[in-house]
């Protein structure tokens, strides 16, 4: 073991602060921190089988019979933002917690300054950005196979609407995420399938609490289908502008990540939780 | 060797009538820490010394702001783990007995990634990667996975994490549980060290052969209560050795 060297007293505890409210410097390094251990083959596997699996099922497709432009926007809708997102956000958002009590991490993240709230505002970037780029190599992929007509429309769409079902749907996560840590996944599941896909698509007032809602509203929107949608077809889209949809998810994201964050912030996990 | 500078005169660590409970399955309540008080000051070593489920973990994680006492008070520089929690994490370093590092990454990498999590500029996380490894003898294996490491190597390199904001008070959980002879030495010579620089440490273990003559003063803890305090001649008298003055504090406070 070496001495210390005199480095020490120059290292100024005042150096080590950072400046006050920097969260978004704390913020980044837990997204960092995330990225990199996403950066496994495994994930990277599941990454890229997650990326091909949209291309694949539209080659099987057209390779069974043609499809018109409209029926291939609709599918690529149901495989990238209403499949492939909560897929990749179901395996990097619900997580947040479990993961790391379960790997002895936990201590080590929350007893830095930004504590909690940054890792779970962390973790949340990273999620929306590991699962935001997976759809869209997914999304180019499925364009390459399905070479529809005015392709650059269709890419700018989607992805707004990837970017939207990535950061409503990791908000939405990442409740049971810290009501449920140990749970995470099959209470996410369940979240997913009764209030995306099934309270989403009733035609009442629960459904405007929804991701699925405003994507599905901005895709009839953005496509200009309004007049052409049978009528029983109108019960489950919204015909707010387009920027009212956005707001409101930005809104719902606001409300699920400081319920989220609070929530977590007063959850005490007694050392006996940890493996 | 320069002292660390520390922004309190007082103790660097404090807590006073610390008690914490927990809800279990059943519905009752089980106070896992009852009124504890203690102090460590800069530049001494106080050792925490009790059984499985005395309450040392969760003692030690309320002074981390990891846990809230249900009452009393915990300090770190002054700064008071309810009201100015991140006070409390800018000026504390803490290490358990499971490292938590990644298998994939190297230190290198988790090193410099808990240095951003503290704000440091990245001329400043250099500095301090500098310094980590010629402290801590890191330099052989700072670019290796950590999967690759052994045990030793980990906790190191965890220490280097609790380290890496050049914190003045460092609590470590039982960190030589899964070391071996050469690494609890190792680590403990370390933590030597890092007392003449000046930092508050405080150690819980239940290994007391290894910390016996390395520990300033000890704090025994029983079924959340202290049940003796005192430097090891104090604890010790007649008895011979600290491990007989352990077992004599506990009965006593059992019988209490």
């Amino acid at each position: 073991m070496k001495d210390l060297p005199q480095t020490v007293a120059a290292h100024d505890l005042a150096q080590s602060r950072p400046p006050e409210g920097n969260w978004f410097v704390a913020i980044r390094a837990v997204a960092g921190f995330q990225l990199n251990r996403l950066m496994t083959r495994p994930r990277l596997a599941m990454g890229l089988i997650g990326a091909v699996f949209p291309a694949a099922v539209m080659f099987a497709v057209i390779r069974t019979a043609p499809i018109d432009r409209n029926m291939t926007v609709v599918m690529i809708y149901a495989l990238i933002p209403e499949a492939l997102c909560v897929l990749g956000l179901l395996v990097t958002m619900c997580p947040v917690v479990a993961d790391e009590l379960e790997r002895g991490t936990w201590i080590h993240v929350t007893v830095r300054p930004g504590g909690r709230q940054s890792l779970l505002l962390g973790t949340y970037a990273a999620a929306v950005l590991w699962t935001g780029s997976v759809s869209l190599v997914a999304l180019m992929l499925t364009l390459f196979i399905a070479q529809p007509t005015q392709p650059i429309g269709l890419v700018v769409m989607f992805t707004a609407l990837i970017g939207l079902s990535c950061v409503g749907r990791a908000a939405l996560f990442a409740l049971p995420a810290v009501i449920l840590p140990k749970r995470a996944l099959i209470a996410s599941v369940g979240v997913a399938l009764l209030v995306e896909y099934f309270a989403g698509l009733l035609p009442a007032v629960v459904n405007q609490v929804t991701v699925s809602l405003r994507l599905r509203s901005l895709l009839v929107e953005w496509m200009e289908w309004q007049k052409d949608l049978p009528i029983e077809m109108t019960l489950f889209v919204d015909d707010y502008p387009a920027l009212v949809q956005i707001v409101a998810v930005c809104i719902l994201v606001f409300i699920l990540l400081t319920t989220a964050g609070f929530i977590l912030n007063r959850r005490q996990f007694p050392p006996s939780v940890e493996n | 060797m320069d002292r660390i500078p520390v922004d309190s005169d007082g103790p660097v660590i404090q807590i006073e009538n610390l008690i914490k409970e927990y809800k279990s399955s059943d519905g009752t309540i089980v106070r896992a820490v009852n009124n504890v008080s203690m102090s460590v000051a800069a530049g001494e070593i106080v050792g925490l010394l009790g059984a499985n489920g005395a309450g040392k973990t969760t003692t030690l994680r309320i002074i981390a702001t990891l846990l809230q006492p249900t009452s009393g008070r915990a300090q770190v520089c002054g700064h008071d783990s309810i009201a100015d929690p991140v006070g409390v994490r800018q000026s504390l370093g803490y290490v358990s007995a499971t490292t938590g590092v990644p298998d994939r990454l190297t230190a290198r990498e988790l090193l410099t990634s808990f240095g951003r999590l503290h704000g440091l500029e990245e001329d400043a996380i250099k500095d301090r990667l500098d310094w980590l490894i010629t402290t801590l003898s890191l330099r052989n294996y700072i670019d290796r996975p950590a999967g690759r490491l052994s045990s030793g190597q980990r906790q190191r390199i965890s220490l280097g994490r609790a380290l890496v904001h050049n914190p003045p008070a460092l609590v470590l959980d039982e960190p030589t549980n899964a070391l071996d002879v050469v690494g609890s030495r190792d680590l403990l010579d370390t933590l030597d060290h890092l007392r003449e620089s000046g930092h508050a440490i405080l150690l819980s273990t239940h290994r007391l052969h290894e910390i016996e003559h390395r520990c300033d003063r000890f704090v025994i803890i029983n079924t959340g209560h202290i049940v003796a305090v005192g430097t090891r001649d104090e604890l010790v008298g007649d008895s011979g050795e600290l491990e007989n003055a352990f077992f004599h504090a506990i009965n006593r406070g059992a019988s209490s």
